[in-house]
């Protein structure tokens, strides 16, 4: 037979084909209306400008709704749903072909792509999606991971997904026997549909079941898109439309700054029209996957906080509440103040969105309302508050001066010097924490040692406000910014380099929302730099195993991974020894976000759970590079290591270790 | 001759602290050439008297049945009532703190200057000058009290007790006319102390407690400490402020002044204003995480170390030993 | 209540020591890094007045004296008192407690009738602790010292309940109003945050200034000062610490007790 004549009559063997167009009206308007519905619950939030750069944001649907990258970061279940993803477009698209094929009366529903795609592609990708099925009905109802949700709804529509592809196989199967299609086998599992049916079927029984199966069929899928919106599979289309909306840029750029000159602007958010629109798609567009508070740290070591929840809890709510003006907070026990306060502000459930929701600047926007609103936050974090105001730093109690850690060396004073190339900020937690000054020191004299012409601000450093703003206080972040742009413009400063991620991040991605525009390194970056151009050669290489901690705001925040990985490897003989939990994964020291300044259960210590999984590397250093996770991890190390006999790993910044590795023996040491 | 009064209350008897307050009058009586006065407030037994009666050179007894307790403004009005009669040329009071706010009040009614807090005394141009720490402890004025009379409140317990005199005091009474006052009232007293525990400024050996014990729960642990050691519980302002434990407890500029013999300070940093507290201790010893923690530029000893690692172990040892 | 509360701006006294600097001419504390703050014990009694005025209504008016004090009024007008004063001195030298007191007398004449007027119980800076009882004796009032606690009494109507810290410990008073309490720092006074709209409103809010002329009153001369500062110095009390070392935890806790039984032994 000529196989440029393969097709297959559409509609062979039924009758009142009208039935099917009929009953398509009532589909299309009950599922339009659930897309309308939600679409009009969407235009109660703020407005928010999400339509910019339309090419790159079709770059990241393609590679995370096409190519299903970010689905794909959980192996198990990245392999099921690209199954039933790819399964349901191209069984979508073989629907199409059958619409243009025989309503268009475009014929192309024949010969090679008949067979090739219609038959064998079709099948193969319905079979895909069937073990796609299977995969995820074995997990949620035998392996019962504690991630996911458990509703009627989502195993009602793994059965329904079940059956509507079960049936498709056995019609295509009764057809392929009952017709002796001679491109039968061209439809594998049809075809073997066809084969096991046979012996058992008479022809006309397999009629009889083709026709009854085929309405069944059709009543199930048309069932299923009505329905569709009104369920988590509306993710379908919310998701890729979230995709296309997501935050452009690197996380830690995600923060929105408040107009604190309009009369108007809310402080916070404590009520869902108080969110902009794009939140409000964010919660329709959860699939309930529960990545992200599988992947939230303070989750993991026993906190209230599910990130997962607070997105469902407030999903439910802007779908059950007329009133938009209600309060949300403690509206329900994932919404609770201390579920809130337990966020490090690490994005570790934003990297594990498959679908680009945005959880933790809710979280920011709710404490926003907290602090600014009700003047309501935990007491040693009103300490941090009131000594940032009254000193410029957070470190209430602290006996150091911003410069008592240059003592023995010569680091010039921006004031004092003509110009420099490089602004050397030192940040509160370098100048004020001692165990950090001596990281301070070894980054002063490795840039004196590359020839950089550097200079450091002393005391008219002020904290950049990192966490004023993540305690929601975003007035004190503004006026401590204005203040520190204010300084820099006043000495032209344009290059910065910091050992604190937080610095860092805000210098780059916060700042220039305030109008302060500087080109800004993290000190791994200017170092490795420095490194590269020769400035800086190692001399001796320890002998160290060395693991390094990637500090969230170098790392998820700024997507910075590789710098200080280079910078080890340099100063130890052997690799780098990585943690499970590593790079975009990372395992948060359990720091940011405030979260340094209050004192935790001891059973609930994120730091302590990092600094196991450090240890159990076998590492004997423990690098990093923030002042947080260096006091974090130190704090952590050492309540590991307790009861142990073994030798503790020591916490070094990785400046810390480049200066051993690159320093003349016979200089004097002034670390010591 | 001037006239130099160092008042002393007669329900506290003569304590260390009423020593002291003597032994100051005693000293500035002499450098002044006057006459050492005791103002006695209260209803004073007969042993008493006899304990004070070669500790001045006059000894005047300002007694009144509205005297039996304290009364800030009876109390206040006795005081000036005494003291004018007497026109002395300082008046000299301890460091409690019935003392503290009478002090001022009382400079006010004689028309004079009052200081406080004062470490030593001295005559300067014929004035009577006060050295005091000022600042949160972090330096130390002296203050010339122009306009007599000076009245002035003394750290008692850090002044020489008053040695005795060879000849005794003659003994005068005080005309007090008094009157009730209404509009103060007691209603009750709550005392922390246990009866027989010493007040917390009279106590040999202290045990006190800081920012960095983080709760209530590791002051227990430090109070079998002190238990063992036969010490007394006290705390920085940080641990008090935040309800771990009582503020009966505070040592510091604003809390209780302590003059032991040991004070051993565990998870406190020692930031001046807790350091105003014990300048007088003999012996300061220190556990503490930070080696450069300011307490520890006091200490004789001390030991670097994370305080839930040490206590028990030292309890423990401090046990052995005694058994 | 009609509460007045007296309010002190100071350097900030939590700047490190080794920052710490005296003017040795002008016998007082170098400016240099400390900023300026609301003294705390002053902010323990605006905290104790707002916790009045929340219980039992009436009204608060904040007062300072001082060049540079109108910050510390703007914090308490964020704080929602409802009226505030400053009194402007221009005058390079100290105040001594006995002229802020006549001031701040003169001003409450001046202001109205108040029911209480509360005060810190010293200042971070002097430490005189006497402007509170100098200020009863100026308006011929009774003064209660070192308040934790002050509330109107359950039992008698016009009287206040005011719980307030002794040597003896804690002694629970009923007085009659009006009268003056300087206040100390508690678990329940502990200074509350203020909502950031109240603190951007303050800017906005009315702010009733006098200078000394207005209120009848002058500087009080250098010469003329009942307590005149003659010497200011810096103590140099560095100790010498031994710290115990030893090669295990169980050998350094040895020392240490033994080097605490020699002194609980030989005193």
């Amino acid at each position: 037979m000529n196989q440029a004549e393969a097709t297959r009559t559409v509609y062979w063997n039924i009758t009142h084909i009208w039935v099917m167009y009929a009953l398509l009206a009532p589909t299309i308007l009950i599922a339009g209306y659930g897309v309308f519905r939600r679409v009009k619950l969407w235009r109660r939030g703020q407005p928010e400008q999400r339509f910019d750069q339309p090419w790159v944001r079709l770059k990241m649907v393609f590679h995370h709704a096409l190519l299903q990258r970010a689905t794909r970061r959980e192996r198990y279940a990245g392999i099921f749903h690209t199954l039933l993803f790819w399964g349901m477009i191209i069984l979508t698209a073989a629907t199409t072909v059958v619409f243009i094929d025989e309503d268009l009366s475009i014929r192309i529903m024949r010969g090679q792509f008949y067979l090739w795609f219609q038959s064998l592609t079709v099948d193969l990708f319905g079979l895909g999606a069937m073990i796609g099925v299977g995969l995820a009905a074995y997990r949620r109802l035998f392996l019962k991971p504690k991630q996911l949700v458990y509703t009627t709804e989502a195993t009602l529509l793994l059965v329904l997904f079940f059956i509507i592809l079960a049936t498709g196989f056995l019609l295509e199967g009764w057809r392929i026997a009952a017709t002796h299609d001679a491109w039968g086998k061209w439809s594998p599992v049809g075809y073997a549909v066809a084969m096991i049916s046979r012996p058992m079927m008479s022809e006309a029984a397999m009629r009889g079941a083709h026709q009854a199966g085929w309405w069944f069929h059709l009543a199930l899928v048309f069932g299923l898109l009505a329905w569709a919106p009104y369920t988590k599979m509306a993710h379908a289309f919310t998701a890729v439309l979230n995709l296309y909306m997501m935050p452009i840029g690197p996380r830690g750029a995600v923060l929105k700054p408040l107009d604190f000159e309009k009369s108007d602007t809310a402080l916070g958010v404590n009520s869902l029209d108080a969110f902009t629109w794009k939140d409000l798609l964010d919660f329709d567009a959860c699939t309930e996957c529960g990545r992200c508070t599988s992947a939230c740290p303070a989750n993991a070591v026993g906190k209230p906080l599910s990130p997962r929840d607070i997105i469902l809890d407030l999903q439910r709510l802007s779908h059950s509440r007329t009133d938009f003006t209600e309060p949300i907070i403690s509206a329900t026990p994932a919404l609770s103040i201390d579920s809130l306060w337990a966020c490090t502000t690490c994005a570790a459930c934003m990297e594990a969105c498959p679908v680009g929701i945005s959880q933790m600047p809710k979280i920011v926007d709710m404490r926003r309302y907290l602090t600014m609103e009700k003047a309501e936050l935990p007491e040693t974090m009103q300490g941090a508050v009131a000594s940032m105001e009254a000193r410029g730093h957070p470190f209430a109690g602290s006996q150091f001066s911003r410069l008592d850690w240059t003592r023995g060396l010569t680091v010039p004073q921006r004031a004092e010097v003509q110009d420099c190339e490089v602004l050397l900020w030192v940040g509160c937690g370098g100048a004020l924490i001692e165990r950090n000054q001596k990281v301070m020191r070894a980054l002063s004299q490795l840039l004196e040692k590359a020839g950089v012409k550097f200079a450091i601000l002393g005391r008219e450093e002020k904290c950049t406000g990192d966490v004023a703003r993540r305690l929601g206080h975003e007035f004190l972040f503004q006026s401590l910014a204005k203040e520190n742009i204010a300084t820099l413009d006043r000495y032209q400063v344009k290059t910065v380099v910091t050992a604190c991620p937080h610095c860092f991040n805000t210098f780059k991605n916060e700042y220039p929302q305030l109008g302060g525009h500087f080109e800004v390194f993290h000190h791994t970056e200017f170092l490795e730099r420095l490194v590269a151009e020769g400035k800086l050669s190692p001399r001796a290489q320890s002998d160290a195993k060395v693991t390094f901690h990637d500090p969230c705001y170098l790392g998820r925040h700024n997507n910075v991974y590789d710098a200080p990985r280079k910078l080890t490897e340099i100063s130890v003989k052997s690799p780098t020894l990585e943690m499970a939990a590593t790079r975009e994964k990372s395992f948060c020291c359990g720091g940011g976000g405030g979260l340094s300044f209050v004192d935790e259960l001891p059973s609930q210590r994120v730091n302590r759970a990092r600094a196991q999984q450090a240890v159990d590397t076998g590492a004997d250093v423990v690098a990093v590079g923030c002042p947080f996770c260096m006091t974090m991890m130190e704090d952590g190390v050492k309540a590991c290591q307790t009861g142990q006999t073994t030798q503790p790993a020591k916490v070094m910044d990785v400046a810390e270790l480049l200066w051993e590795s690159v320093r003349d023996l016979q200089t004097v040491d002034k670390n010591s | 001759m001037p006239n130099i009064i160092s008042c002393l209350f007669a329900w506290t008897g003569l304590d260390r602290a009423a020593a002291g307050v003597l032994g100051a009058g005693q000293t500035l009586a002499k450098q002044a050439g006057g006459k050492h006065c005791l103002l006695l407030l209260g209803a004073a037994s007969e042993s008493l008297l006899a304990e004070l009666s070669h500790l001045a050179d006059s000894i005047h007894r300002a007694d009144h049945p509205l005297l039996s307790e304290y009364h800030s403004e009876i109390t206040l009005t006795a005081l000036t009532q005494a003291c004018r009669a007497l026109q002395p040329a300082a008046v000299l009071l301890g460091n409690d703190t019935y003392s503290q706010e009478l002090a001022p009040r009382l400079a006010h009614r004689l028309k004079g200057s009052a200081g406080g807090d004062a470490l030593s005394l001295q005559l300067k141009d014929g004035a009577i000058a006060v050295t005091r720490p000022v600042y949160g402890g972090k330096a130390q004025a002296i203050i010339a009290l122009r306009r007599a009379p000076a009245v002035i409140w003394i750290r008692a317990r850090a002044q020489q007790p008053a040695q005795p005199q060879e000849s005794a005091a003659e003994i005068l009474p005080v005309a007090l006319a008094l009157e009730p006052d209404e509009r103060i009232k007691m209603i009750s007293l709550r005392t922390e102390s246990k009866t027989g525990e010493l007040r917390l400024e009279d106590a040999r050996f202290i045990v006190s407690g800081g920012r960095g014990l983080g709760g209530p729960e590791p002051f227990k642990q430090l109070q079998e400490l002190a238990r063992a050691m036969g010490a007394q519980m006290a705390a920085s302002r940080a641990a008090c402020d935040a309800g771990w434990v009582p503020s009966t407890w505070q040592v510091g500029q604003t809390g209780k002044k302590v003059a032991p013999e040991l004070y051993l300070a565990i998870a406190l940093s020692g930031a001046s204003q807790h350091l105003m507290g014990i300048a007088d201790a003999k012996i300061i010893a220190a556990i503490n995480t930070d080696k450069d923690a300011p307490i520890f530029s006091h200490c004789r000893f001390g030991l670097v170390e994370d305080y839930r690692k040490v206590v028990g172990l030292l309890q423990q040892k401090l046990s052995q030993a005694s058994a | 209540m009609n509460i007045l509360v007296c309010l002190k701006q100071i350097l900030d006294p939590e700047i490190p020591a080794r920052d710490f600097k005296i003017d040795g001419e002008r016998l007082e504390a170098q400016r240099g890094s400390a900023g300026l703050v609301m003294n705390i014990f002053c902010a323990n009694a605006l905290e104790t007045a707002l916790q009045c005025r929340e219980r039992h209504g009436g009204k608060i008016t904040a007062i300072s004296f001082g060049d540079t004090a109108e910050e510390v009024l703007r914090k308490a007008l964020a704080l929602r008192v409802d009226q505030a004063v400053l009194i402007t001195r221009s005058s390079p030298h100290r105040a001594e407690p006995m002229e802020v007191a006549r001031v701040l007398a003169a001003s409450a004449r001046k202001l109205g009738s108040f029911d209480l007027i509360l005060t810190g119980r010293e200042a971070g800076d002097w430490g005189d602790g006497q402007t509170g009882g100098l200020l009863a004796e100026e308006l011929g009032w009774p003064c209660v010292s070192f308040a934790e606690h002050v509330a109107q009494s359950a039992s008698k109507p016009n009287a206040l309940e005011i719980r307030r810290q002794t040597d003896n410990g804690i002694e629970v008073l009923e007085a009659i109003s009006p009268l003056v309490v300087t206040v100390t720092n508690h678990e329940h006074n502990v200074p509350r945050i203020a909502k950031t709209r109240d603190v951007m409103m303050a800017f906005r809010q009315p702010l009733t200034r006098w200078t000394l002329a207005e209120l009848g009153l002058e500087v009080t001369a250098a010469g003329n000062q009942g307590a005149e500062i003659i010497g200011l110095t810096i103590p140099n009390k560095e100790a010498h610490c031994e710290f115990i070392a030893g090669e295990t935890l169980e050998e350094r806790v040895t020392v240490f007790a033994q080097r605490i039984l020699t002194v609980l032994r030989s005193a």
